[in-house]
């Protein structure tokens, strides 16, 4: 970076023209950057202190009643456990999936066109059409995944799966590209690094920690902080599926900000949740970052 | 056996499990569109069944066709797309140009506070976003559905790492020939960059492509409704017309299929480049 | 010559095309919001069609009509438009259910059926045909929001084949259906749990069982009087009665709380299964003569308890778009839609139960009857429920629907007594109740 700079020379010295182009280049960005994500925010951020009435309009400022009333209420605590559980699940089973499949299919072999095929395919198909799909298949009495299996479960319908049945479904829809950063990140390790370990007598093991793992972490910090993010935001499928239920089993921060704010009218309770999710996300975000600077490898 | 003969025979096991798990991993779409060709009484029966009795059996393509303008659904989720994505990558190539080949004042501070939007996710601000594009009388239009997505901090930022390992060389030799920002990323910087621009582009369309909270909330009119918010308005959550509700979704998939096998190739090559991260 | 010739003909052309303009332009449009899906969606678009070309037709009205997804989401959307006053792309009528009353009535832009009464002799007469019993649910304080358009009720559908071969009857009572479900086997022939009977109450059928020990769940009469501000089943002990009766139900391996499944039903698993009226079609279709379909008065909680279930469905409002030539197109579609051979139509379409008088003299509707007496329960029960019973109407009302589910979820897999759930309830609902009418004082 500092070489970089330097080769730019002191920036003081250029013409105002000059001075100003970053700034225009920059402009598009932060225009919306501010109108649709800071301002918002910040909107928000009011909200959540204030008595706000159905039709959104400010009646007054109330301290941290909000909040307080928030976190009086039990539905919270347990969109936040759901919510969290998503999270905490998705990442590392999306990561070891996606790894899997990449390490498998990162020499080519017969037929690897056809499996690399169907291995990106859910990529191809939308939220709401594999939430749809997933409503029939693990339908305890018309969907085939009891049948196949002789299973009685109840997934949607039961509180104690239904959460499993949402996560089965959000990290179904990211294999597709995950798997396709991972298998990029796999065969852009040089080669000769492979064949040097191989001829060392590292087994298959110790090459994947030693050399692959290391450099493939830096798509493992991308994939996973996006993962996150995601996995935190999960809404669209609980809409679709389970509108929160059984017994909130699958209410999560996101969907009680829709369901209490958007359609019971509630919007500074709404805007408490909105507030506290952006706090965990960002909180989980940090320690990534911090992770990127002791952990992962760049070229 | 010679180590010859170990190593296809392991390759064809690795292959066969490879095969297994695709098998496994695109069975709900196999069994999303055999179900759209099930009649009402065949999801009802039990035991429930794999394939349908006959592929002859349309009337459940019929009813929804009938019953929703599908090729607009489609036409509407492309326009979105395209405008959210292409608009996006505009930006954020702008930007990452401006981080990685200016110095300027403020500048970890507006990097941060572009980055800083990555952590307020627009699923967040729904509420407030919503009212801003009713204010603005976007309701029911491409922008509105497309205009909080104008920011793509995380393509920003991928665009960033991928400039930073272009040859520095390359923009001083630029330079010294008297060539301009604006030429020297249009006709050097870009091309070099396309295997990383075809993966975030294919990355945005689709993610565009499946939006589905901010569609429904800004669109009144029929007319208007992207495909993936049009294909839940078959079903509500107590009905059970599954019948229909999975011949939706196998119209629904197949401009999808069709982008993604034409895509795949393109982004495959680009993922070959090793163009993504570094 | 030539010039005049031409000049004429320009002339001639001018005219026909300004006359073309106006003619289209005499045309109302108006827009319509509906929310029905699946076969009955099929069959409004038939209504609308219908409706372009003849009444329409007459009277220049051009009806476009907007599928809005299911009566929440509708709601949801008209509710944001009027948040952000984006009044001029509401629609001039919508199909609301109960969830939107409160919002339509105070929008201030609604145009009510009461000012269209007095501003129209015939569309006055034709509303009168309408039952009683099915306008009185879109009374909110006093005002007639709507007119019925699906009327539906809440009814028990019974395996009947698989009653008949324990020689059991249709129940009345909750405690009947503990005998009954003593009497069942545990499995179905195909090897499968059969389940007596399955369903989570939520707020309407909470507003059922409660109105039949003769109590309201929140004031104001469930709400549709005025703005409900708290709940009006605790201190009459109602919500209690019927929590015990309830769990007992549970205890005995009666019930299972897990929402009422068409799909268990129609296969043979599920028993009993209470459900809209407007079902019957549909299931009727799906069991596709798999066994014998009975139909019966919804449950009632105890002996002392009344028969009866509120009715629900959905109504037609008008919105005021300032515009006279469109709320006299709004009230033809209105009494159109409303008529006694739509009406018949649509009950023989669907279940739903005809909101007109007329309609039941129509031949379509009384073939229906001699065919499958299925159909007649819902209006039998109609007329036995207690007039005052309401459908339940809140401002948080998503919140509040959830909340039920949850509480007597809770109580029943934590095996939590009923007075502690009451206590919970009236925590929780009232809390709903307080938090919303303080932000909207």
């Amino acid at each position: 970076m500092h070489i970089r700079a330097a080769a730019q020379g002191n920036p003081r010295r250029k013409p105002l023209r000059q001075r100003l182009k970053p700034y225009l280049f920059l402009l598009p960005i932060l225009l919306f950057a501010i109108g649709f994500v800071y301002y918002p925010f910040f909107k928000t951020f009011l909200y959540s202190f204030s008595r706000v009435n159905f039709k959104g309009e400010i009646t007054g400022f109330v301290g941290l009643e909000n909040f307080r009333y928030l976190f009086s209420r039990r539905d919270f605590g347990i969109a936040l456990k759901n919510t969290l559980q998503l999270t905490l699940l998705n990442v590392p089973i999306t990561l070891a999936i996606t790894i899997f499949l990449a390490l498998l299919a990162t020499n080519r072999r017969r037929g690897s066109a056809i499996y690399e095929t169907m291995f990106t395919l859910p990529m191809a198909v939308s939220m709401s059409a594999a939430a749809l799909i997933f409503k029939v298949l693990l339908n305890p009495t018309v969907g085939y995944i009891n049948h196949l299996f002789q299973l009685n479960i109840g997934w949607y319908e039961d509180r104690n799966t239904a959460l499993y049945g949402i996560l089965m479904l959000t990290v179904w829809m990211g294999i597709g590209f995950d798997f396709l950063l991972f298998l990029s990140a796999f065969r852009s390790v040089p080669r000769h690094l492979m064949e040097a370990a191989l001829i060392d007598g590292a087994g298959a093991g110790n090459r994947f920690l030693r050399i692959q793992l290391p450099l493939i972490s830096p798509t493992i910090l991308y994939v996973a902080c996006t993962n996150m993010v995601l996995a935190m935001m999960t809404s669209g499928p609980i809409i679709i599926l389970t509108q929160g239920g059984p017994s909130r089993a699958t209410t999560t921060l996101i969907y009680m900000m829709y369901s209490s704010g958007y359609s019971s009218s509630n919007y500074s309770l709404a805007a408490c949740v909105s507030l506290i999710t952006f706090a965990l996300t960002l909180l989980f975000t940090i320690g990534a970052f911090t992770l990127e600077g002791k952990k992962v490898h760049y070229q | 056996m010679t180590r010859k003969q170990k190593k296809r025979l392991s390759d064809a096991l690795l292959s066969l499990l490879a095969l297994c798990l695709g098998l496994a991993i695109i069975f709900p779409v196999l069994y999303g569109i055999l179900g759209a060709f099930k009649s009402e009484a065949e999801f009802a029966a039990y035991p429930p069944t794999l394939f349908p009795q006959s592929f002859g059996y349309t009337e459940n393509f019929e009813t929804v066709w009938r019953q929703v303008p599908v090729l607009r659904f489609f036409f509407n989720s492309f326009v979105v797309a395209l405008l959210g994505t292409g608009v996006r990558l505009v930006f954020a190539i702008l930007a990452a140009y401006a981080f990685v080949f200016f110095e300027f004042k403020g500048k970890r501070f507006l990097f941060f506070l572009i980055l800083g939007t990555m952590m307020l996710p627009a699923d967040t601000l729904l509420i407030t976003n919503y009212q801003t594009v009713a204010q603005l009388g976007l309701m029911d239009s491409y922008l509105g559905m497309a205009i909080t997505s104008f920011v793509g901090a995380s393509q920003m930022f991928m665009l960033r790492q991928n400039f930073k390992s272009a040859p520095l060389a390359l923009k001083e030799a630029a330079h010294l020939d008297g060539c301009g920002d604006l030429h020297f990323m249009l006709s050097i910087l870009l091309p070099i960059s396309k295997p990383v621009l075809v993966t975030l582009f294919v990355q945005g369309f689709v993610t565009m492509w499946n939006a589905y909270l901010w569609p429904l909330l800004v669109t009144n009119q029929n007319d208007m409704r992207t495909i993936q918010v049009g294909i839940t308005m078959l079903t509500t959550l107590e009905d059970t017309n599954y019948h229909v509700v999975l011949a939706g979704v196998a119209i629904s998939l197949i401009p999808a299929f069709i982008l993604f096998f034409f895509l795949r190739r393109n982004i495959t090559r680009a993922m070959a480049a090793g163009a993504l991260v570094g | 010559m030539k010039r005049k010739l031409t000049a004429l003909m320009l002339t001639l052309v001018m005219i026909l095309s300004l006359c073309a303009c106006t003619a289209s332009a005499e045309n109302t449009k108006i827009t319509f919001w509906h929310s029905m899906s699946d076969n009955a969606g099929v069959l409004m678009e038939s209504y609308i069609q219908q409706f372009n070309a003849t009444v329409g037709k007459e009277k220049g009205i051009e009806v476009e009509l907007v599928f809005q997804g299911s009566y929440a989401d509708a709601t949801t959307k008209m509710n944001s438009m009027l948040n952000t006053n984006q009044t001029d792309t509401l629609p001039d009528v919508m199909q609301l259910d109960a969830t939107g009353k409160v919002s339509y009535h105070a929008s201030g832009v609604a145009y009510t059926i009461d000012q269209a009464r007095a501003d129209d002799a015939a569309f006055d007469t034709g509303v009168g045909a309408l039952l009683n019993a099915a306008m009185g649910n879109w009374n909110f304080a006093g005002t007639q929001l709507g007119l019925p358009f699906a009327t539906s009720t809440t009814i028990l559908f019974y395996n009947k084949t698989l009653l008949d071969s324990v020689n059991m009857q249709a129940p009345e009572t909750f405690a009947d259906i503990i005998s009954l479900a003593a009497a069942l086997p545990k499995t179905t022939e195909a090897g499968t749990e059969l389940i007596p009977y399955a369903a989570i109450p939520n707020t309407p059928t909470l507003a059922n069982w409660l109105g039949q020990l003769d109590s309201y769940v929140v004031n104001h009469k469930n709400g549709s009087e005025a703005s409900a501000t708290e709940l009006a089943c605790i201190d009459n002990g109602a919500l209690a009665t019927f929590l015990t009766e309830w769990k007992r139900m549970y205890d005995e391996g009666a019930l299972k709380n897990t929402a009422a499944s068409s799909d268990a039903f129609v296969t043979g698993q599920l028993a009993l299964y209470t459900s809209s009226s407007s079902n019957v079609t549909s299931l009727l279709n799906k069991i596709n003569g798999g066994f014998e379909m009975g139909v019966a008065f919804y449950p009632k909680v105890n002996e002392e308890a009344s028969f009866g279930a509120s009715v629900s469905g959905s109504c037609l409002v008008m919105f005021d778009k300032q515009d006279d030539a469109k709320k006299a197109a709004a009230r033809e579609l209105l009494l159109y839609l409303t008529s006694a051979p739509i009406q018949a139509d649509f009950a023989v379409g669907t279940g739903y139960i005809p909101a007109n008088e007329n309609a039941v003299n129509e031949a379509v509707y009384q073939q229906l009857l001699q065919e499958y007496p299925q159909y007649k329960v819902g209006m039998e029960q109609l007329a036995v429920t207690p007039a005052a019973m309401r459908s339940v109407t809140v401002g948080p009302s998503t919140d509040f629907y959830y909340a039920i589910q949850n509480c007597v979820s809770d109580m029943l897999e934590y095996g939590d007594d009923a007075e502690t759930t009451v206590d919970i309830m009236a925590d929780e609902l009232g809390g709903l109740l307080y938090q919303y009418a303080q932000a909207n004082q």
